[in-house]
């Protein structure tokens, strides 16, 4: 192994040794990101119904299954419609901070053996059962942190109550969010990661953001489509209104 | 490697032509990379600007890479990462493995990793004793078949579903059918069971963001999420040249890599790491390692081949290419196929390892058109094939035909007389309008080509007669 001091040196003594291709300047940061968040929000608090409508197109296209309700009352209902229909009913759910409601009793109402993250810290053992059981869960409830109008993307922060896995190892991932997280442009969705970095203590208490564009998917074999390789083979998006 | 060493190019490229099972599957696949990238630029008006601005961003990273690389380091330590700095492929092996040994890894779960491949990491674990789980279906199956990877994004593209099929049903000692559903649905539960068991998990990375400290991880099939998720220890194997400052950067880049690799506006998932598991969460690796690598980059920062470190490993330079859609990846013989990955070779093993290389391109263009950073490959190629002649790399007699042709191209005098002398020269060998055999020093050149034979009367001679009526 090189030490850190050696390496770097000889990169900058490279470096130096040629002013480059041609002048270059790397993209340009907002001056304050938050100001930045604040206009791209301006300009959905009217566009914001055509933005979901873009966004519902795009992740159709994707295979996605979108949905609307006008309450998160009624997110249980549309949970336990989708696992009748798939003849499944282990779930497993971020915690109710997380969401920002308590899905869990609603659930179980639906008929759902429905286990919520826990949102403080837990011992190894209550974290190796939970990673059983998100393991043989076969929907996982997630609320998002982001959506993407242009191209039909939830973006998801782990943390507190928020595990990586919950949209990761069930077979169908539902997603839970309104029109608060609703960017039109990828660019956009730029400006909402510098300002979430620039307050990282406050914005994540987890180390991962996922950005989700639509199922699983692979075509190594022979280029022909194939969802569900690893992650969900569905993906379920409810708006709530 | 191996099969480099003990083949020719021209003998693999043969070889792959003849091979009917890969030139169907090439066709299929480099047909439909094309088709889909085209439709989703020609949708993507600012596509074309985002490009430039790519590789702008390349070119003034490259200009200041010690100090991102710097930035990047003290981020991913100050979240509770560690990194560390490997300048050959050994001692990045070395470092992997000595993490593996301190935490008492058996199975090690991997995420598709160019970089990993360059440095023949599996061979180096496994011969530790360490097993090691291919997680990307396609580099699954081809470990399954003990082969390498023969395009950068889908790396058993040579295989039909019937051999894959046979592969797997050899592994499990069933019949399976050839079906791609049923065929994955295999590899998901074989799988899941060691994504659930591995003490550590490797990847690549496509970017790393050093303002923030992130590794960024483009994927489709959802492994990578896992191989950063669930074993206790993350590492992420990167080139130094990956480094990018900002997260408006790398929207920047999201908006045309998958675009220029599969036609798709995003990939299916885009996974942004910072560092280890934090105290608020369930899962996650307990602990996180960057390993920065140079093997052979940093003395291009400086060197001919320095625009090739402006590569997104798209792949986008492969599907175009007249020679890879021949020919395939496995007959370049070395880790990176194609283009760019004749540069690359170059880069990694030395201007000894392409000197046939160097001239499997037909310099058409085509890989600069589409790749999303506009890295001109073929001027790079003309430099290194100067350079291999230069160098007295290049075999002799191609050297002394080539002199022979620059000098006369030098001398007026001589060009104008070449014509009638190889008219007379050509007499014996012209069949059927084509020279379809030479003797000698160009006997190669036929060998797999015809030549047309000199016209009845030259350019410069019809000029002459025209001039003359007026």
């Amino acid at each position: 192994m090189t030490a850190r001091a050696e390496f770097i040196g000889r990169i900058r003594r490279e470096t130096s040794k040629t002013p480059g291709l041609f002048p270059a300047t790397v993209a340009e940061r907002p001056a304050d990101p938050a100001a930045a968040v604040e206009r791209v929000r301006r300009q959905l608090a009217e566009r914001w119904p055509q933005a979901i409508r873009r966004f519902q197109e795009e992740f159709e296209r994707l295979a996605g299954v979108f949905h609307v309700v006008p309450r998160m009352d009624q997110v249980p209902a549309v949970v336990g419609r989708i696992a009748r229909e798939r003849s499944v009913r282990r779930v497993i759910c971020w915690s109710a901070a997380a969401l920002g409601a308590d899905l869990g009793e609603g659930l179980r109402q639906e008929g759902l053996d429905a286990v919520p993250m826990p949102d403080g810290i837990v011992g190894e053992p209550e974290a190796r059962r939970l990673r059983e059981l998100s393991a043989a869960a076969e929907i996982g409830v997630t609320g998002a942190d982001l959506a993407i109008a242009e191209t039909g993307t939830l973006a998801l922060i782990s943390g507190r109550g928020r595990p990586r896995s919950t949209s990761l190892l069930p077979e169908y991932h539902v997603a839970v969010f309104d029109r608060r997280v609703l960017v039109e442009t990828v660019e956009q969705a730029g400006v909402v990661l510098e300002a979430w970095h620039a307050e990282p203590a406050r914005s994540m208490s987890g180390g991962a953001i996922t950005f989700i564009t639509g199922p699983s998917r692979t075509a190594d074999i022979e280029l022909t489509l194939t969802r569900g390789v690893h992650g969900p083979r569905e993906v379920h998006a409810i708006f709530i209104e | 490697m191996s099969e480099s060493a003990s083949t020719s190019f021209p003998q693999r490229a043969a070889r792959a032509i003849k091979d009917e099972f890969l030139q169907q599957a090439l066709a299929i696949a480099t047909t439909r990379f094309v088709n889909s990238r085209n439709e989703v630029f020609q949708a993507f008006p600012q596509g074309e600007a985002l490009r430039d601005r790519a590789r702008q961003i390349k070119e003034a990273v490259l200009q200041r890479l010690d100090h991102y690389l710097e930035q990047l380091t003290d981020n991913v330590e100050r979240l509770g990462g560690h990194v560390h700095f490997a300048t050959t492929a050994e001692e990045a092996r070395g470092i992997i493995l000595s993490i593996a040994r301190e935490n008492r890894v058996e199975l090690v779960v991997k995420g598709k990793s160019m970089a990993a491949e360059e440095i023949d990491l599996n061979e180096a674990l496994e011969h530790a004793g360490i097993r090691v789980a291919e997680t990307d279906l396609g580099e699954y199956i081809i470990q399954l078949a003990h082969e390498k990877p023969s395009h950068i994004i889908a790396p058993a593209i040579h295989k039909t579903k019937a051999q894959i099929a046979d592969v797997f049903a050899k592994e499990l000692r069933h019949q399976v059918a050839a079906d791609p559903e049923v065929i994955t649905r295999l590899a998901r539960g074989a799988l899941r069971d060691k994504f659930l068991q591995a003490d550590m998990g490797i990847s690549g990375a496509n970017f790393a963001v050093a303002s923030t400290g992130t590794v960024v991880l483009v994927t489709n099939e959802g492994n990578g999420r896992m191989v950063t998720s669930l074993p206790r220890v993350h590492v992420a194997l990167m080139g130094v040249e990956k480094v990018i400052p900002s997260m408006t950067d790398l929207v920047v880049f999201l908006q045309i890599l998958a675009r220029s690799a599969t036609g798709q506006k995003l990939s299916a998932y885009t996974t942004l790491v910072r560092g280890p598991r934090q105290a608020a969460e369930l899962d996650g690796p307990q602990e996180f390692h960057l390993v920065l690598m140079d093997n052979g980059r940093v003395k291009q920062l400086a060197g001919p081949l320095r625009e090739a470190l402006y590569c997104l490993r798209c792949g986008a330079c492969l599907n175009v290419c007249p020679v890879y859609r021949q020919i395939g990846g496995h007959a370049y013989g070395d880790t990176y196929p194609g283009p760019i990955g004749i540069l690359m070779t170059a880069m990694l093993r030395g201007n000894g390892a392409v000197k046939d290389l160097a001239h499997a391109s037909s310099l058409c263009g085509a890989c600069a058109e589409v790749c999303p950073v506009r890295i001109d490959i073929p001027r790079m190629l003309i430099e290194l094939r100067e350079h291999l002649d230069r160098e007295k790399i290049a075999p002799w007699p191609e050297r002394v035909i080539f002199k022979t042709y620059a000098r006369l191209l030098g001398r007026p005098a001589l060009y104008r007389l070449a014509g009638p002398v190889s008219r007379l020269m050509q007499r014996p060998f012209v069949r059927q309008g084509r020279i379809r055999s030479l003797p000698l020093l160009f006997r190669k050149w036929t060998a797999t080509r015809d030549l047309p034979p000199v016209a009845p009367r030259t350019f410069r001679e019809r000029w002459g007669e025209l001039e003359r009526e007026r």
